[in-house]
């Protein structure tokens, strides 16, 4: 497990390391925190021609809480923003979703937007990113663009970002005061890769749902909203059975890919409960009773 | 062999019995412990594979022109090149000649990730460039992945020369079978199943070869090869002459038996090295180490029917099984041999049937896992004892105590031939009932499921035999090849002028275990000595003594035989010094507190340090016969075991210091994902005379998680085409310590009477236990939903089918 020869290069800003792709062609990739790439290479299913290492990139290393949204620069390892009280405060799911990908001394060096880019299908923190309504900042030499989380993730390791592009930041909007969220994640053994996860916000305002987002990930080949479920809780009264409701609506329409660590089947079923339990906690956070 | 002598032991012990810190422990903290890995030799080469890609499939061309054009590449063989230059590897198997295993596919390939090409090159990442540039054309054959399949007529084959899929077929009858069964009042019945999965070292199967055309001497350093009486074997496959090859044991992190033979990696090692005239190296990664590293444990289908009388008395077992062996098989049937060690449990029954049959399968050959399969034929036994249990209506814990083997009863010969020497069963499980607080959690068992919640008990009382006997690898053939009757281990003692002692070890050790702590310790109790101070030495097997190794929960009870009669040996011509320099009758020195005295004159006395410096210096004051220097060595045979009579329906003594142990495990299921969570564990171990017991509690910890591993998690799944599934730690999961929970671990002593200070194994510890405590929770957490757990690893997925109704 060695990985093949590759050219390296390191940047010391974003604007160096869009350069760097565009000169480098289309071969390049981007090294963040390397805890996927670099594996990778070993197995040698990637060989890419060079990699453009963005890790002391100054203008990447932001975690920032202004005007009510987060900003996490691509540098940022997932480490530094679960502990960030930023973070934790503006968006909290995000932070629990981080505390679950990998052990302590992977999330040192892997960075929150490096797995955004990486897009497993299964990963936590695409799937909360994905809750929270999150906007990508793709950039290219001279140019940005935003990119919603509904459209980035494409498919299994598969975005928006295009040839010559860096993702050099995601914002988050924080949600209102009061806001519950939650977390769950099914995996075989405590540290192993997640199977399935849930990432759920809840507002209520005056008994009933006011606003809800709903994101699974480890059932399809990228993270997905439901939508459905989302709206047939909207303007409702949180009871258990709505809620169980809900979460057999999250899933009903989905038909989840089978791989050694469940079929289909077993992921559809698990998805249901940890939505079901996600919803249960939010609510609960939120100040409901259910 | 009849029953050898019953042994006094003395309970006035300084060293044994005490936790010591181990030996063992400095270096490998301090980063010194010297792997394979470690090994840098000048002008090494290393080494990489082209591995199958496919499970089944002939090889119709290899191309290496390219790869042997990269610049920094020594040497490109392909398997046929390596058999000119190579023989097959060394096989305990019935029939090697018909399914040759060689360290790299001739013709066709037999399992996904089989060697197929070796390359050797100036860095491992250079030959791993290479291997990607090697063009082989395969010409796909239907895989051959379920052995139930593969054992019918017209199934494709693995070997066309075996011209069956069947290597191994034979029954055997212990007993008087039919008779217990007729007089049954109920037959218990059930199918089994257990899975694949294996023993996961750190550090995985190395070897540095240096082959020196000038002495002809192959020198290999390795983490895998123990055994050396059966080391010429390796010296045949590479075609140096036997007293011409010299491994030296390099310490290894793990092995839990996935080393105990592993000759592929040294045979691939020394034969580049000597093709290329430079020193090699060789160490898997840890796909190759999990697909091609010959050491998947035990992958068991079972038919058994157990008689038992409505009093919940047990009479006889008759059990029927199919092995998926892989697609060779090095040790033969060895591992049902283990499990007949034991295969009555700790209970008093009279009678038994066993009908193995080895089919091979497009699948990495199996090799040894901690228990050898006994701890197979344990949850086995224990899954049936608990199918009696409910269907008696009796209590888990009270059916076991009512078959229990008497403390009185020993040494008791169960139906196989195989002897107990002592135990004391109902005062292991008591123990355990109590650390466990098992009247405790029935009762807050009651109250959890009120609140609607899975909460389970599950106890196993399972016996773990100790020190095997050469004859388990053949005593189920007819006509062995070569009924071979040794395993010995052996010790050099050398007392130095000033009296600091060195003890040598013959095999290769250090698998993680604590060889060196234990010869301290035993040591330390001859000589009263501080252990620390003992300086323990690997040989090399050139300048070594016939040696085992680990294996089969044997190296401290063989090498406390050596320690005793080297010590013997030199306290005999340390007490011959004394008496001339103290002018006495030998007759009248003893032994005290770390030197020889006269009887009654306590001042007549010369220290071990007074009596190794004349030894050593002082040629001229001694009487004439003695001879400068004060060591000895011992190569101690195994003290019990007796052959196998002729129709094998007697296996003789073959694994006869029986240790026992007794687990409760406490869980909790969620029936939304089948996830087993463990809210307490209890184990209870008697391994006799304990040496230390904080490295028994090691042991116990470590078998323990491996046993969760193996009920709940880790499986080599191959999937239906025969593709392995599970190559890698991403796939093949382990429980972490976060996944293993705080064990309650009491002790027992009941002491061997055959064995120096009465020790017996212990250091196949929890895995053989484990999985009987835990499928027996999951049952009781599940109860209501009819769930009894009967293939292992019990996954999340697999029980919620078994909630749903899958069965
Ligand atoms: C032992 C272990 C356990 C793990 N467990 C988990 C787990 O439980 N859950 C989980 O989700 N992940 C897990 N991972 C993966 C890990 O968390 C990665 O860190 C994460 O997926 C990627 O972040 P990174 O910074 O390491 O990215 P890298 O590995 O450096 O890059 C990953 C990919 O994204 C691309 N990329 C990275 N940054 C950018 C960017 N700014 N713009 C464009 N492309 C970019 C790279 O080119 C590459 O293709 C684990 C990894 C290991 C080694």
């Amino acid at each position: 497990m060695k990985a093949p020869p590759f050219g390296y290069r390191r940047v010391s800003s974003a604007a160096e390391a869009a350069d760097a792709l565009r000169e480098l062609g289309s071969d390049a990739r981007i090294l963040a925190g390397g805890q996927s790439l670099l594996p990778m290479l070993s197995v040698r299913i990637a060989s890419p021609s060079h990699l453009v290492d963005i890790g002391r990139a100054d203008d990447l290393r932001h975690i920032t809480a202004d005007n009510g949204s987060l900003r996490i620069g691509a540098a940022a390892t997932q480490w530094s923003v679960e502990n960030d009280q930023a973070t934790t405060a503006a968006a909290p799911l995000l932070a629990d979703a981080i505390s679950r990908a990998g052990q302590v001394p992977i999330r040192h060096r892997g960075t929150v937007v490096g797995s955004i880019a990486h897009a497993d299908p299964s990963a936590e923190i695409p799937a909360a990113v994905l809750a929270s309504g999150a906007t990508l900042i793709a950039a290219s030499t001279g140019s940005e663009r935003e990119i919603s989380a509904d459209d980035f993730f494409q498919g299994p390791y598969m975005t928006a970002l295009e040839e010559g592009e860096l993702l050099r930041e995601v914002r988050i909007d924080r949600w209102p005061d009061g806001t519950g969220h939650a977390f769950e994640e099914f995996s075989h053994s405590h540290e192993s890769w997640p199977v399935v996860t849930a990432a759920v916000l809840v507002l209520l305002n005056g008994g009933t749902i006011d606003r809800v987002a709903i994101a699974m990930s480890g059932v399809d080949g990228r993270p997905v909203r439901a939508g459905q479920a989302e709206h047939e809780l909207t303007g409702q009264a949180p009871t258990p059975e709505l809620l169980a409701e809900a979460a057999q609506s999250a899933t009903r329409d989905l038909e989840p890919f089978s791989d050694v660590f469940g079929s289909g089947r077993y992921r559809k079923r698990v998805a249901t409960a940890l939505v079901r339990r996600a919803l249960t906690t939010a609510t609960t956070r939120a100040g409901g009773g259910a | 062999m009849t029953i050898p002598d019953v042994r006094e032991h003395t309970t006035e012990k300084n060293w044994i019995g005490k936790s010591i810190p181990r030996l063992e422990d400095r270096r490998f903290l301090l980063g010194k412990g010297g792997y394979i890995d470690d090994l840098v030799l000048p002008n090494m080469l290393e080494v990489a594979l082209v591995r199958s890609i496919y499970p089944h499939a002939r090889i119709v061309s290899i191309d290496t022109s390219e790869a042997e054009a990269l610049p920094g590449v020594a040497a490109v063989v392909t398997g046929a090149q390596a058999a000119e230059m190579t023989d097959p590897l060394p096989d305990f198997g019935p029939d090697p000649e018909n399914h040759p295993w060689r360290c790299l596919a001739v013709d066709k390939v037999r399992y996904n990730g089989e060697g197929v090409v070796a390359i050797a090159a100036e860095s491992r990442a250079i030959a791993e460039d290479a291997a990607e540039l090697v063009v082989i054309e395969y010409e796909p054959l239907e895989p051959i992945v379920d052995p139930m399949a593969a054992k019918e007529d017209g199934s494709p084959l693995v070997h066309e020369t075996l011209g069956t899929n069947i290597a191994f077929h034979r029954e055997f009858t212990f007993g008087e079978v039919d008779a217990d069964f007729e007089g049954a009042d109920r037959i218990i019945s059930d199918t089994l199943h257990w899975g694949r999965s294996g023993g996961q070292p750190i550090e995985t199967v190395g070897a540095v070869a240096d082959y020196d055309d000038a002495s002809g001497m192959m020198s290999i350093h390795a983490n895998s090869l123990s055994f050396t009486s059966y080391l010429f074997m390796l010296a045949g496959t590479l075609r140096v002459p036997s007293n011409k090859l010299d491994m030296h044991p390099v310490s290894a992190g793990g092995s839990f038996g996935s080393k105990l033979w592993e000759v592929k990696t040294p045979t691939i090692a020394g034969m580049l090295s000597r093709l290329c005239g430079r020193p090699v190296k060789f160490l898997q990664d840890r796909m190759e180490n999990i697909s091609n590293g010959d050491h998947h444990g035990s992958d068991r289908r079972y038919e058994v029917d157990l008689a038992v009388m409505n009093d919940g008395t047990l009479r006889s077992i008759k059990i029927t099984t199919v092995e998926d062996y892989g697609a060779y098989i090095q040790f033969g049937v060895g591992h049902h041999g283990n499990a007949l060690a034991q295969v009555t449990g700790p209970y008093k029954m009279s009678s038994v049937y066993y009908d193995v049959t080895a089919v091979l399968t497009n699948k990495c050959q199996q090799g040894a896992y901690r228990g050898f399969g006994s701890e197979v034929g344990n949850w086995v036994l224990e899954r049936m004892v608990d199918l009696a249990a409910a269907e008696l209506e009796m209590d888990p814990a009270e059916i076991r105590r009512r078959n229990f083997l008497e403390p009185d009863q020993f040494p008791y010969f169960i139906p196989t031939g195989n002897v107990y020497d002592s135990g004391d069963y109902g005062g292991v499980l008591d123990k355990a009932l109590e650390l466990a607080d098992y009247a405790g959690w029935r009762q807050r068992q009651t109250e959890a499921r009120a609140e609607g919640r899975n909460v389970g008990i599950g106890i196993c009382t399972c016996q773990e035999r100790s020190v095997f006997s050469a004859t388990e690898f053949w005593f189920w053939f007819d006509e062995p090849g070569a009924p071979v009757s040794s395993m010995p281990e052996s010790v050099t003692l050398d007392v130095d002028a000033l009296g600091n002692i060195t003890a040598t070890l013959y095999s290769c050790a250090m698998w993680g275990n604590s060889p060196e702590t234990m010869v301290a310790q035993l040591v330390g109790e001859e000589f009263d000595v501080d252990p620390q101070t003992v300086n323990v030495v690997y040989a090399s097997s050139n300048q070594g003594l016939p040696a085992t190794g680990p294996g089969g929960s044997r190296f401290t009870v063989m090498v406390a035989g050596a320690v005793e009669v080297a010590s013997a040996k030199i306290k005999k011509k340390g007490a011959a010094i004394a008496a001339h320099l103290l002018e006495a009758n030998v007759e009248d020195l003893t032994w005290v507190n770390g030197g020889f005295e006269v009887a009654g004159t306590p001042t007549a006395r010369m220290e071990l340090a007074d009596i190794a410096i004349q030894a050593h210096l002082f040629k001229h004051g001694l009487p004439e016969e003695i001879e400068s220097g004060l060591e000895a060595s011992h190569v101690y045979d195994h003290p019990y075991t007796t052959m196998p009579n002729d129709d094998r329906t007697d296996l003789g003594v073959f694994y006869p210091f029986m240790g026992h142990a007794c687990h409760i495990a406490v869980v909790e299921v969620d029936p939304d994902t089948g996830k087993v969570d463990f809210l307490d564990y209890a184990a209870v171990h008697d391994c006799g005379t304990m040496v230390n017991p904080r490295s028994l509690c090691g042991h116990i910890v470590g078998g323990t998680a491996q046993g969760i591993g193996t009920s709940l998690l880790e499986e080599f799944v191959y999937d239906d085409d025969g593709v392995l599934q599970t190559p890698s730690f991403a796939e093949y999961v382990i429980p972490t310590s976060m996944d293993v929970p705080e064990l309650k671990i009491g002790h027992q002593e009941t002491p061997s009477p055959y064995t120096p200070h009465g020790i017996k194994g212990g250091g196949e510890a929890g895995r053989m236990m484990a999985p009987a405590a835990i499928s027996a929770a999951i049952d009781d957490a599940l109860r209501d939903h009819g769930v009894r757990v009967r293939r292992l690893p019990a996954t999340p997925e697999r029980i919620v089918d078994w909630i749903d109704g899958g069965g």
